[in-house]
């Protein structure tokens, strides 16, 4: 059973990514903002973070570089959403530490896809 | 002779032909002595030798006798046929030595001896011994012994006596001989010393004669040279005949003295002549003297003279000029007083003068003498008798000589007035005409500083310019050094303003305190350098790490001529401004682009949703409805950003009506309570009614932003209290929240467009940073205010305020309302008799009041009467004292007319002009003058006059705007 923890300030989208998840029987936690995020993942061991970028209070590249650095044990995959879809964006944060990138507006199914494609990797 | 002459041209010859002879002579003696020693030796040898020889012959002959006579006897004793055979052998033998002896025989007594050794021989061998012979072998004993005894005996015993004595005789030949040679010698000894005797002799002929004829002859010269050189007379004595040395250096001595006697003679009498020369000189000496003092003085005089002229070339500054002329002329002329004045200017100095005599000459210069020197055109003299105040204790009458030397400038005007004044004695023609030439120089001189002067200011102009403008300048040379900066150009680099700091400077040097200033980054430089060499078009934006400023750099290369390139400008622009300004439009798009992006994201989303799953009703209800409000949300966005835009452009055009405002924020209450969840949102009010005069949804959206910000900002929930009050004439609307809170001096900044507070607590919290930019707006533009009072981490209080009006009749339209008031004041300015009349008519119908008038000039003069209202601006005016866009522009720049709207009204179609100078409207005749009402009314409204409100009942008909 994997498990999923989604960091995202606006609420329609969470709803949004947690819909789409839930078909598949993960287990999918949500956070507001990046600071409930980490304190979620101190308590829980997670496979897939999905992550916005433009969060309050903590960003979602600082929780990549938190996770990255702080937490190395843990070894889960990093997906982050982003509106800024320029390529130099997708680098800084792939460089950060995060696995993949999807900008905003995503497709849900093609984030679904893309879910399915991780976890089969791994 | 030629040999003899060639000797005795020379004594050295002479003595060396006298050597010769010596050597000569002394060689024959010694030859000729050494000849006869030889000769006599050798004769004597000789003949030593032929007696020996004749003696050996002699002694040889005798025993070889006495062998035969033994070999006889033997023979004849022992019969021995060998003794016989040696007998006759001794017999050959005998024969031969006889010839021999032949020879020798020289004197009688060797011949005789010779003739009886012949005769023995004869005997013995011819006729004894073979007769012995033959009686021996015949044996006759007897015989042979009577042989012997007949006198064989005695005849060898008398040869034998004779071969004695004849021996005695060599013998003492011989001796005869020794003695004879020992005489010789002897002899010979004595002609040598008579010979040596007579060399001597020679020798000391010769000594006599070298003294004789080479000694005296030197030591008389000597004497004599001696005698001469001691000054005294002498006789000398000529040898002409001598040929030799001697013989010319009398010659030559003898001349010699003679030259030297006239030459003395010669110089006795130049000496004469000399010592009256001298007398001569002595007499041209003394005038020289005179001469020299006069030189002295002419070149004290051209010392002076220098001193002057030194002062004018060095000078710069005008009083020293001035005074140093004053003085070195006084000098110069041997002036008792003077003073020089320049004509344009007060500018003047003086020596031995007052202050009051001074003041006096430059007052009455122009009543007289100005104008006698601008006819005379050079210096004058005039000559006065002294005052009392300068005559001193004398008694008698005394003059002075004032002598007025005009300057000329360039332009042969007079550029300053000279005088000087002589108490003892006149001026020369000669030195009059030097004062002209000298004036000249001074005219020279004041002109060179007079243009300087002028060069100072334009430099000073130009440099205040520079400094003025606000963008950094600075112009390089092509070696990279400093030509020129203004004071901005310093302050951006350097650390002061003393901007001589730079100038000049070499490319190192300057780049080196450029690069301290902005802490090390070379890119600045290095686009500089490149420009410099490379003439690149391309402008450079910097941004300085420690202050954050940002500038645009941009170089344009500098020719003189067109040809030579001097250097190349550099202009440095503060674009800090623009560029935040830049920075925070991108960001604002940016932002807004991302706030875009999430509800489309959701209505994309969850429509692939509904289009791809199948989903219960209630899911696809849920869906739709959020699909609903995000599009809305997204209206919503979209909108804020038209305002703002609206509001960049200055369009927003308001509605105003009346309006309660408790209902509205009811509403806007509920409307948020959906979506604020964690918050309390309370509306507390003691009023029934609150109204105000706005446009609905304006003002809707004014409640919307400052409460949905309550919400916003306090993101862990709490109470937003909402309450409504009065204040003076004022109805206020206070919003409070325990949110985050304003840091202090962020307040300021908070209504600026785009500005969102940013700190490590508010992580760009969502919004475009327009809500309260909009907000402001919306208030302003009703007359009203808002307050802001925050404490940070406790939350955040905005009031904002508005204008109360009373609901007295209400009227529906506001253009009736206007149309009542009457005291709007309308300007209308127009040189169309007939159309003014039918704009004002019009304007008037409407309720205006309404002046007219026909020029710019008199339109300007009213207003600073009284403002008005409004203003009806025809740009062709035919009054050529101010045209329409003068006064526009006239108008637009005062501080108490610019607000004052105004309509132009014109045939001109300009419209773009009168936009850009600030016209409200453009109306192009002809028009329809109720669209002019119409314009004129709108206007006003707009306007709302700046926070006045628009009293559509008036209470008091008097009220008037001016407030």
């Amino acid at each position: 059973m994997k498990r999923i923890l989604i960091a995202e300030d606006e609420e329609i989208l969470r709803m949004l990514i947690m819909d789409t998840l839930e078909e598949e029987e993960y287990i999918v936690d949500e956070a507001q903002d990046g600071e409930e995020a980490l304190e979620l993942l101190q308590k829980y061991q997670y496979d897939l973070l999905i992550l916005d970028y433009m969060m309050p209070i903590v960003t979602g590249i600082e929780v990549i570089e938190k996770v990255r650095h702080d937490m190395k044990d843990q070894q889960q995959k990093i997906l982050m959403l982003s509106a800024k879809s320029q390529s130099f964006e997708q680098e800084k944060v792939l460089n950060a530490g995060a696995d993949y990138f999807m900008a905003k507006p995503f497709s849900p199914l093609a984030l679904l896809a893309k879910v399915e494609e991780i976890f089969n990797e791994s | 002779m030629k040999v003899s002459s060639y000797i005795k041209k020379s004594i050295s010859r002479q003595f060396i032909a006298l050597i010769c002879f010596f050597i000569l002579l002394f060689l024959f003696g010694a030859g000729a002595l050494t000849g006869i020693q030889e000769k006599i030796n050798a004769r004597f040898i000789a003949d030593r030798q032929k007696i020996i020889n004749k003696r050996a012959l002699t002694e040889e002959i005798e025993l070889h006798f006495n062998d035969a006579l033994f070999n006889i006897r033997g023979y004849l004793a022992f019969d021995n046929e060998e003794l016989r055979e040696q007998v006759y052998r001794e017999e050959k033998e005998i024969i031969i030595l006889l010839k021999q002896f032949k020879k020798v025989a020289e004197t009688e007594k060797d011949q005789e001896m010779y003739k009886k050794m012949v005769l023995f021989d004869e005997y013995v061998f011819e006729d004894a011994f073979p007769k012995a012979v033959s009686y021996y072998e015949t044996g006759n004993t007897d015989e042979v012994k009577a042989i012997a005894n007949n006198g064989a005996t005695s005849r060898i015993n008398n040869f034998k006596q004779e071969l004695t004595a004849y021996k005695k005789y060599i013998d003492g030949k011989l001796n005869g001989l020794v003695t004879k040679l020992e005489s010789t010698n002897s002899k010979l000894q004595f002609y040598f010393f008579a010979y040596i005797l007579f060399l001597l002799t020679i020798i000391y002929i010769i000594g006599r004669m070298m003294v004789f004829k080479i000694g005296k002859p030197l030591t008389d010269f000597a004497a004599a040279a001696d005698e001469i050189a001691k000054g005294e007379d002498v006789e000398i004595k000529v040898e002409a005949k001598r040929q030799d040395e001697l013989g010319i250096l009398s010659v030559a001595f003898s001349k010699m003295y003679r030259k030297i006697q006239d030459k003395e003679q010669d110089l006795l009498a130049q000496n004469e002549e000399l010592i009256a020369q001298q007398d001569e000189l002595h007499a041209q000496q003394s005038e020289l003297e005179e001469v020299l003092e006069k030189v002295k003085q002419n070149e004290e005089s051209l010392y002076r003279r220098n001193r002057l002229i030194n002062g004018l070339s060095h000078s710069f500054n005008k009083q020293h000029l001035l005074k140093s002329i004053v003085v070195n002329m006084s000098e110069l002329i041997g002036a008792d007083r003077g003073i020089i004045v320049v004509t344009e200017e007060d500018a003047f100095a003086a020596f031995g003068v007052s202050d009051k005599g001074a003041k006096q000459f430059r007052t009455f210069l122009y009543e007289g003498m100005y104008f006698r020197l601008e006819e005379e055109k050079g210096p004058f003299i005039i000559k006065k008798e002294l005052g009392i105040s300068e005559k001193g204790y004398h008694e008698e009458k005394g003059y002075v000589y004032d002598l007025y030397i005009p300057i000329f400038s360039s332009a042969n005007s007079i550029a300053a007035v000279m005088m000087f004044s002589r108490f003892s004695d006149r001026f020369s023609e000669f030195q009059m005409d030097e004062f002209s030439a000298l004036a000249k120089q001074i005219g020279l001189s004041l002109d060179t500083i007079q243009l300087f002067e002028e060069t100072e200011r334009a430099k000073e102009l130009n440099q205040d310019i520079l400094n003025n403008v606000q963008e950094g300048i600075q112009l390089i040379s092509i070696k990279g050094e400093i030509l020129q900066v203004n004071a901005q150009f310093c302050e951006m680099f350097g650390q002061s303003k003393n901007w001589q700091d730079f100038v000049g400077k070499s490319w190192d040097a300057w780049t080196k305190q450029v690069e301290a200033a902005i802490g090390g980054d070379s890119s600045l430089l290095a686009y500089i350098e490149n420009a410099l060499q490379n003439q690149s078009e391309q402008s450079f934006t910097y941004q300085f790490e420690k202050t954050g400023k940002v500038i645009k750099v941009y170089a344009e290369d500098l020719y003189r001529d067109e040809v030579v390139k001097i250097g190349t400008v550099f202009v440095y622009r503060d674009i800090t401004k623009e560029y935040e300004v830049d920075k925070m439009k991108s960001e604002f798009v940016s932002t807004v682009s991302h706030e875009l992006r999430t509800p489309l994201a959701s209505i994309l989303g969850f429509t692939e949703l509904l289009i791809n799953r199948e989903l219960k009703k209630e899911r696809q209800q849920k869906y739709l409805s959020t699909i609903y409000g995000e599009a809305n949300r997204l209206t919503l966005l979209i909108n804020d950003f038209l305002d703002v835009q609206r509001m960049e452009a200055g369009k927003q055009t308001y509605e105003k009506k009346y309006l309660e405002v408790i209902p509205i924020l009811k509403k806007i209450v509920d409307h948020q309570k959906v979506i604020a969840v964690k918050h309390q949102i309370t509306i507390k009010t003691e009023l029934n009614e609150a109204v105000i005069l706005g446009d609905k949804l304006k003002i809707e959206q004014a409640f919307t932003n400052i409460i949905g910000n309550a919400i916003k900002y306090s993101p862990k929930g709490g109470n937003i209290h909402i309450s409504i009050y009065e204040e003076a004439e004022s109805i206020n609307i206070s919003v409070q929240d325990e949110g985050l809170g304003i840091p202090e001096g962020e307040i300021d900044k908070l209504f600026a467009k785009f500005y969102r507070v940013d700190n490590s607590d508010r992580r760009k919290i969502g919004g475009t940073g327009l809500g309260l930019a909009i907000v402001q707006e919306i208030v302003n533009a009703h007359g009203g205010k808002i307050i802001v009072q925050s404490q940070l981490g406790e939350g955040s209080n905005f009031t904002l305020s508005f204008p109360k009006v009373s609901m007295g009749v209400q009227t529906a339209h506001n253009e009736e309302d206007i149309r009542e008031k009457n005291s709007y004041h309308i300007m209308v300015i127009e040189d169309d008799y007939s159309l003014a009349q039918l704009i004002t008519q019009e304007l008037k119908d409407f309720g205006f009041q309404v002046h007219y008038y026909k020029s710019g000039q008199a339109a300007l003069t009213a207003i600073k009467e009284s403002l008005p209202d409004a203003i009806v601006l025809d740009i062709m005016l035919e009054e050529d004292d101010m045209n329409g866009w003068d006064m526009m522009k006239h108008l637009k720049q005062q501080q108490k007319t610019k607000d004052i709207p105004i309509v132009i009204s014109t045939a001109l179609d300009e419209k773009e002009k009168g936009y850009a100078l600030g016209a409200r409207d453009y109306l192009v005749k002809p028009y329809r003058t109720s669209e002019l009402s119409r314009t004129i009314m709108q206007t006003l409204l707009k306007t709302g006059k700046k926070g006045q409100i628009l009293i559509p009942h008036s209470e008091n008909n008097e009220t008037n705007n001016a407030k």
